[in-house]
Parts: structure tokens; C-alpha cells; sequence
């Protein structure tokens, strides 16, 4: 049984088909990158699979059980957990509050240690990430790097089974693109289980975590395989940079 | 031993950053009024602040469901008038003392609440305001339907008195201590909720429905949760308000008296609790006391001038005159005393860790 399995997704906004017969599966503890150009239908398939979207067809099974048409906060307690690509804090709060919001969902509280209290938990899902420094500063005074941070802490405190990042590295410098691939890979060697599936378009940061590549390109599903192999792919080549003549 | 100190940095921050109340300064309007009576006020002026009272608790209830849950509510005098209709015809119909009646008003209001709540808190926006708009209106059309029980137009007058054992100054006298307290104990309960874990959880839906689902939050539920709450102390208002008056009339649905929330919680500071109490005692004063009486103003022409008012304040002082109040007196107010301790105990912690 595979952690996630999507099978034959379509969906269609008016006559534009955003994600077209898209059939992928993800196992256990396995990082995979989802590319593509833009428009390719990357951020759709996400909502599809975090609920926030109900697919024409098709089905995404987690853990075996179809979770098509559940409400995304079930979802989320099921253990998928996902960050937005235009970050989205909630901005009266303190950084701190931001992160105990998660903890508050059913999944978050049954996954505090007895022994922790809500802030404590908190702040280590904060220390995961780098931002501790910040924790009282409302998130409306906050940078747009430390914000995707955030993001990240946010869905790393609900402790998911299965982690979709949004763009994780979207308007961030060098510095703290390496800082974040970083902690992305400290998270996967801490839970060896958990699956985590990355969109991206920066693909020099992308290859370095991922273990396999899926390629969108309107809506369809071009191209899957190792990050070498990807690089090599003809048809890959031709979406990102033209036919050559 | 750090787990202490971060609870207790955070929750100074904490109370610092969504607006600490100034405390001292809530104490000493509390003394003053607790020996306000010492001056010997004429009976109506006590008259006036028991309703003042009840005011500011509906308007205190209101900001709970909009200022921190964000769920624009242009309907709350349903909740004010299910209270008030409630004790007044179980009062007329039953032998029911009015200990036992008011309780019962608040727990339909609940029931009402949360039947209404999950029907339309699934709407967002400017539509919520709208559809919250038409429930005390479809009530009052009941009213008037089921004349024989309800009394129409002229309402039902005639309910008893909270202490009619008493003399009659004296009667207004304890009922002004008795709302006070009920002003006082539901002020604390409605702070509390808003500043604990399942407040920050309100907050968060206010800033930012999607991202709450994301993090797993039950928007919905939620939702529902803030408006049995606030519906429960709004009809404790209402209830409280009839026995006052000792009648009661559709006024008590009136779109007016929604409206009078609106413009008491704004003007006092949106999302504070504390705030609109401020709000409804400067209005419900001006209303009550000063264009009432001092300068004679009719009451068609009063809703504009505290519109006018409220333009005024929202331009120059946007978040309220709570608020405002609180950074003029920032010295003597606690606030910023408990910044400087959340500080110094977060660098108290941070050397721990090192």
C-alpha cells in the first residue's frame, strides 16, 4: 500500500483541463518533486489533494482510504499537511501564536507530549525552523523569508505523515534557500516515514533533496523518474526550452 | 523550570501585543462606581447606568463575534430580543420566578445560536451581514403575527422587579450593584475566552479563513462557538433589561438596536472586549443622559449624530478611543510595565538555554 496514491485526476475550471488524467503514487518516507512550467497545473493538484479543491474525477487515496471530497481540516487531521505558496500568516498574531494555532486541530493537541505545554511545543516546532529569535513579533512585522518559515512550522507542528510544500523557496535569497533545503532535509532524516512532495521552480535546490521527479506540463503528466534521469528527458527539455528547430 | 518561564514571557507578550487593558485604570472606573452612589444620584440617573450596564455587556458580546472571530454580524439584537421575549413570556404564562427565567433565555438564545450558525456562518463577508440582518426582523414579524401571547406593538408590560422586597430607591440601588456585577463577571468571562488558546484559534480565522483550515482548524465549529457565546451573554443583557424596564417591545429586535452595537463596539475598539464597554458608556450616556435630557434632541436625528461621531473617530483615531486612551496614558497603564517584564523573562530564558 502506498502512503498516497492518486489515480486518474482530472479537473477542469470552464473549458481550461488544469490537471488532466494525473496517476502518481508516493510511498513512505519517499521526497519527490513536482516541476513544471508555469501553468502546468502544480498548485491545482496540490488543492486536490489537500481538499481544497474537489476533483471532476478520480480519486487520492491515503493510506488506502479515499479521501476525495472529505473538508480540508479533516484532511489535515488525517496527516497530510501543506503550505501555501503566497505565504499566508495570520498576521494579528505572534509568530509563536501562528505555530499554536496547529497545535490547537485535533491532530496537533493529540501530538503534544504529555509532559509539554502548548508554548513549549511551539517553540520547538519554531527552534525546527530557525525562527525562535522571532517568536513574539506579530506576524505582520515579519519578512517574507521568515514567513516561509513559518509556513513551514505551521504544517511541521501538526507532525503529518505526509508534507506538501507549495514553493517553499519562492522569494527567497541563496542564503536562505540553503538554510531551508537544509532544514528540509533534517526533517526527513528525523522521520524517516514521512513523505514529503515539493513543488518548485528552482530546480538546482530541488534535485539536491529529491529522490524522484514528476514533470507537469498542461495539466498532463509528462515525465517521472530519478532527478538525472529528468535532466536528460527529451521531452523536458522541449517544454523548458523550446523544440529545437 | 523553562516551561514556566516561556508561559509566563509569553502570555505577558501575548497580553501585551493584542492590546493589554489598562488595567489600574479599569480598577479605578470600577471604584468609581461602586461609590458613585455615596453622591446620591436621583433614581433615573441610576436608572440609566443599570441599562448603560446591560448595553455594554451586548456590545461586549458582539465585539467577541466580530472584532476577534471576524464574522460580521449586523443581526445581534436577536439574541438581546429571544432573551428579553423569553423571560417576559414565561413571566406572564408561568409561575416561574424570574431567577429561573432568565437562565432559560439564555439557553434557547444558545440553542438558537447554534441552529443559526451553522446555517449561515457558512457565508462570508458583506452576505453574512446580510443574512444575520433578517433574523430579528423574521422574529419581529412573529411577534406581530401571534398578537394574543405577545401583545403586538404594545408589547407586554407589567414583569417584576429583581428585588421588589426592597423601597423603591433602594430597589435601583441593588439592581445598580447587581448589574454591575453581572457587567463585571461576563466583561471577565468574554476577556478571558478571547485571550485563551481557543481566542487565539478566533483570531486566526479573522485573519485568514484558509490558512485556519490548513493548520486542521474546524473553521465551522469554531465559528458556531463564538456566536453561542456571545448570543448567551447578549440575551443575559436582554433578559436583565425587561425586568429593568419592567416591559418589554419589539424595540428590543430593533435593526437600531444591532446597529447600536455596531457603533458602540467601533467606537470604543474593535476585537478589545474592554473597548466596547467604554463605547457603550459614552454613548449610551450621550444617548441617554446628555441629548436626552441636558440637550434636547429628537431621536430621529440621534443616529446621525452618532454616525457622525463614529466618522470623526474612525478617521483620527482608527482603533478606537479604548485604545487610544490606553497609549496616552501608556505611563500609568499597565501595558507597558508588562512589556518590560516579558522582556527581561525572555532574556531571563534565553540565558538558561545557553
Amino acid at each position: 500500500m502506498y502512503l498516497l496514491e492518486v489515480e486518474n485526476l482530472t479537473k477542469r475550471f470552464g473549458g481550461l483541463t488544469a490537471v488532466n488524467n494525473v496517476s502518481f503514487h508516493i510511498d513512505e518516507g519517499e521526497v519527490v518533486g513536482l516541476i513544471g512550467p508555469n501553468g502546468a497545473g502544480k498548485t491545482t493538484l496540490f488543492h486536490l489533494m489537500s481538499g481544497f479543491l474537489k476533483p471532476d474525477s478520480g480519486t487520492v487515496k491515503f493510506k488506502g482510504e479515499n479521501i476525495v471530497g472529505l473538508a480540508p481540516h479533516k484532511i489535515v487531521n488525517k496527516g497530510i499537511a501543506r503550505t501555501h505558496q503566497i505565504v499566508r500568516p495570520f498576521r494579528h498574531l505572534p509568530v509563536i501564536a501562528n505555530v499554536m494555532v496547529s497545535l490547537k486541530s485535533p491532530r496537533g493537541n493529540k501530538k503534544i507530549e504529555w509532559i509539554k505545554t502548548i508554548e513549549r511545543k511551539a517553540l520547538d516546532m519554531l527552534e525546527n525552523v530557525g525562527l525562535t529569535e522571532l517568536m513574539l513579533e506579530p506576524a505582520e512585522n515579519v519578512g517574507h523569508g521568515d514567513l516561509k518559515r513559518l509556513e513551514m512550522a505551521r504544517a511541521l507542528a501538526l507532525e503529518p505523515d505526509l508534507l506538501l510544500l507549495d514553493e517553499p523557496f519562492g522569494g527567497l535569497n541563496p542564503l536562505e534557500t540553503d538554510f531551508l533545503t537544509k532544514s528540509i532535509q533534517r526533517i526527513h532524516l528525523d522521520h524517516p516515514t514521512r513523505g514529503i512532495v515539493i513543488v518548485e521552480h528552482k530546480l538546482y535546490a530541488l534535485m539536491k533533496i529529491v529522490k524522484r521527479v514528476i514533470v507537469l506540463h498542461e495539466g498532463e503528466k509528462i515525465a517521472e523518474g530519478k532527478p538525472e534521469e529528468i535532466a536528460k528527458n527529451k521531452k523536458v527539455m522541449e517544454v523548458y526550452m523550446g523544440k529545437a528547430m | 523550570m523553562v516551561t514556566t518561564y516561556l508561559r509566563r514571557a509569553y502570555t505577558s507578550f501575548a497580553t501585551h501585543i493584542y492590546d493589554v487593558p489598562p488595567r489600574r485604570l479599569a480598577f479605578m472606573f470600577l471604584l468609581l462606581f461602586l461609590a458613585f452612589p455615596a453622591t446620591n444620584p436621583p433614581q433615573y440617573i441610576l436608572l440609566i447606568l443599570v441599562i448603560v450596564n446591560m448595553m455594554a455587556i451586548f456590545a461586549a458580546s458582539w465585539d467577541l463575534l466580530v472584532g476577534r472571530t471576524g464574522q460580521m454580524s449586523l443581526g445581534h439584537a436577536l439574541f438581546f430580543g429571544i432573551g428579553a421575549y423569553t423571560t417576559a413570556l414565561l413571566n406572564v404564562f408561568t409561575d416561574l420566578p424570574l431567577w429561573a427565567t432568565i437562565p432559560i433565555g439564555m439557553l434557547l438564545s444558545f440553542v438558537t445560536a447554534v441552529a443559526v450558525g451553522y446555517v449561515t456562518l457558512r457565508v462570508k463577508g458583506p452576505y453574512l451581514a446580510l443574512v444575520s440582518l433578517a433574523f430579528p426582523i423574521i422574529l419581529i414579524g412573529a411577534i406581530f403575527y401571534f398578537k394574543d401571547v405577545t401583545g403586538g406593538e404594545r408589547g407586554i408590560s407589567g414583569l417584576p422587579r429583581f428585588f421588589p422586597y426592597l423601597g423603591l430607591y433602594e430597589q435601583r440601588l441593588a439592581e445598580f450593584y447587581f448589574s454591575l456585577i453581572l457587567l463585571l463577571v461576563s466583561a471577565v468571562i468574554l476577556y478571558k475566552i478571547a485571550y485563551s488558546h481557543t481566542g487565539i484559534v478566533m483570531i486566526s480565522i479573522l485573519d485568514d479563513e484558509v490558512a485556519s483550515k490548513g493548520c486542521g482548524i474546524n473553521v465551522t465549529k469554531y465559528k458556531v462557538m463564538a456566536l453561542a457565546i456571545s448570543s448567551i451573554f447578549a440575551s443575559l443583557a436582554g433578559g436583565v433589561y425587561v425586568h429593568i424596564l419592567q416591559s418589554v417591545s419589539v424595540g428590543t429586535l430593533s435593526v437600531d438596536l444591532s446597529f447600536m452595537a455596531v457603533i458602540m463596539t467601533i467606537f470604543g475598539g474593535l476585537g478589545t472586549i474592554y473597548g466596547p464597554l467604554a463605547g457603550a458608556f459614552v454613548i449610551q450616556l450621550l444617548d441617554r443622559y446628555v441629548l436626552n435630557d441636558l440637550i434636547v434632541v429628537p431621536s430621529t436625528w440621534r443616529l446621525l449624530i452618532y454616525i457622525i461621531v463614529v466618522i470623526i473617530l474612525v478617521i483620527k483615531w482608527p482603533r478606537g478611543i479604548a485604545r487610544f486612551v490606553t497609549d496616552q496614558l501608556g505611563d500609568i497603564s499597565k501595558a507597558r510595565e508588562i512589556e518590560e517584564r516579558g522582556s527581561h523573562i525572555w532574556k531571563k530564558y534565553k540565558k538558561k538555554k545557553k
